[in-house]
């Protein structure tokens, strides 16, 4: 995980290039935190479709946004948040409410699973491990997803994509990948 | 119990996973890209004050309900949309409140469809793709205020 001093710096300077026509700094945003965003998605369960609208709508409010931020350091936060919202918008629309806290809710909604491409999992190890990660209860997968996100999101951007305090991220982490580790055990 | 080394490790090895379970998908890097094109430096931004999908009861969204009515708010300036669905399209009707004249660019993925409200402040525009949109607002000529953009949502 990049430390986040650092990180919100270069985001910032990106922020202020890019509010000044600079297309090379935005496109390095897009590399920088699309992969956020798109965790986003595949943390709450959208569709392709809404996945697509939340994605896009997420840049167009970055752009539209882009030389009106109060922080620009905070940028991937700033991602993190509008896409969490409007995910819950688009869940909303499907009749598809995530807000809730109830991991029942959420684990009867696990019993599907996904089908993920056969290719990959192919692998013994890469099948067993998202076997057992389909299995975590709905809040580890929640979390790990975001997680996941290539490149590493930072703690403040992970706690904004769920709309927590930052302090409880670490922690839940170490719980999530210990219950992971011992159904791979 | 297994120290931080492991935690990071298992957290990579999630990583490589995801990246080629469920990478970005091309296009939509692509209109991230895009997007920057979208940007107005002149306008000012009319922000979602309300969306009947988003803030109404969620037992009341879960019906067949067929209007979804926005508002959007600037300083001096309320534009009141409702939208309807039918199958893949959309339509817009809108007011700008306090009524006036203006011309209206419906921005919507690559096209901008531009109609003009009438003397009560109204616009329509129909077949509209479901996707991101976005209103902006241009000040009849003659007239010295700025244009006012809406914030970009779904419809």
């Amino acid at each position: 995980m990049p430390t986040d001093p650092e990180w919100s710096r270069r985001a910032g300077d990106l922020v202020a290039a890019a509010a000044r026509g600079d297309d090379a700094a935005w496109k390095a945003l897009v590399e920088q935190f699309s992969g956020l965003i798109w965790s986003v998605t595949r943390a709450y369960r959208l569709g392709s479709a809404d996945a697509a609208d939340v994605f896009q709508v997420t840049w167009l409010r970055l752009a539209e946004h882009i030389g009106r931020l109060d922080h620009p350091e905070h940028v991937g936060a700033w991602l993190a948040t509008t896409a969490r919202r409007e995910a819950l918008r688009a869940s909303r629309a499907s009749a598809r409410v995530f807000l809730t806290d109830d991991d029942a809710v959420f684990d009867a909604q696990d019993a599907g699973g996904e089908t993920p491409e056969q290719a990959v999992l192919r692998s013994e190890r890469a099948d067993q491990l998202w076997r057992a990660f389909l299995t975590l209860p709905a809040r580890c997968q929640l979390l790990l997803r975001l997680l996941m996100a290539t490149p590493a999101p930072s703690y403040t951007e992970v706690a904004a994509a769920l709309g927590r305090p930052v302090g409880s991220i670490g922690p839940t982490r170490a719980r999530c990948l210990r219950l992971l580790r011992e159904k791979l055990a | 119990m297994h120290d931080e080394p492991d935690d990071a490790r298992l957290e990579e090895e999630l990583r490589e996973l995801a990246a080629r379970l469920e990478p970005v998908p091309d296009r939509l890097v692509q209109a991230a890209l895009d997007a920057y094109a979208w940007r107005t430096i002149d306008a000012e931004l009319a922000e979602l004050a309300f969306d009947s999908l988003a803030d109404q009861d969620a037992a009341l969204v879960r019906g067949q309900q067929q209007e979804r009515l926005l508002s959007f708010r600037a300083s001096g300036l309320t534009i009141e949309v409702e939208v309807t669905a039918a199958g893949p399209a959309r339509r817009l009707i809108g007011q700008l409140v306090p009524a006036q004249r203006a011309e209206v660019e419906i921005r919507h993925q690559d096209e901008v469809v531009t109609v003009a409200t009438d003397e009560f402040g109204r616009f329509a525009a129909e077949r509209l793709r479901a996707g991101p949109v976005s209103m902006r607002f241009g000040p009849a000529p003659g007239e010295g205020r700025p244009a006012v953009v809406t914030e970009w949502i779904p419809i």
